[in-house]
């Protein structure tokens, strides 16, 4: 989560949300949310757990497009 | 009553206080989804609190609540807002349990003068031409 909010913090491009899955069961079920943490980048998932800062970075600047 | 055990208070009563400016807690409250078996819980007010007990850690910190501002899907919902301002960063649903550590990590981040991304991640987020929105789907255990 550290990362996303980061990336907020240096570029007023870039907005971080987390999102509590339980208590928004509807939305965590449309990003098919099994396993935490999952990153969605402009509403689109793209992949689940903790992933050093160079891929971090790589990855939302390159997201699949879905 | 406080949200964190005497030695957790302790703890981040110290991380808090390398806070370099102001940060506020703008806790954004309205219609809530109720999760299955939560349904008693008002989580808006639970939000109040846990901010309000970030707060009373440290002068840098302090709340504000809104009903149903503009801007905000999900209620509750946190703004992390270094020395006031809406810079995107914000936390959906009520901070508990482990998740704690990701609004106080926000803070932390918040906080501080200068991003603590490498240089490299910085040029690279300043050479977006266009928006970009980071939702991180967490849990509380």
């Amino acid at each position: 989560m550290l990362l996303a909010y980061r990336c907020a913090l240096a570029s007023p491009r870039v907005t971080a949300t987390a999102i509590e899955a339980n208590e928004f069961p509807r939305l965590a079920e449309e990003m098919e949310v099994w396993a935490v943490p999952r990153i969605a980048v402009d509403g689109v998932p793209q992949w689940d757990g903790a992933v050093p800062e160079t891929v971090f970075l790589q990855r939302i600047l390159n997201p699949a497009s879905g | 009553m406080s949200i964190l055990r005497p030695d957790e208070e302790s703890r981040v009563r110290e991380l808090l206080d390398a806070l370099e400016r102001p940060v506020e807690l703008l806790v954004a409250v309205g219609p809530q989804a109720s999760p299955l078996g939560a349904q008693d819980l008002d989580f808006g007010a639970e939000t109040v609190r846990v901010a309000e007990g970030l707060a009373a850690l440290s002068g840098c910190v302090t709340v504000r609540v809104e009903h149903e501002p503009a801007g905000f899907p999900r209620f509750p919902a946190v703004s992390i807002r270094p020395e006031g301002e809406d810079v995107g960063v914000r936390y959906d649903g009520l901070p508990w349990g482990h998740e704690l550590g990701s609004l106080i990590g926000g803070v932390l981040e918040a906080g501080k003068r200068e991003p603590t991304l490498r240089p490299e991640s910085r040029e690279a987020l300043a050479a977006l031409d266009r928006d970009l929105a980071l939702d991180v789907f967490v849990t509380p255990t």
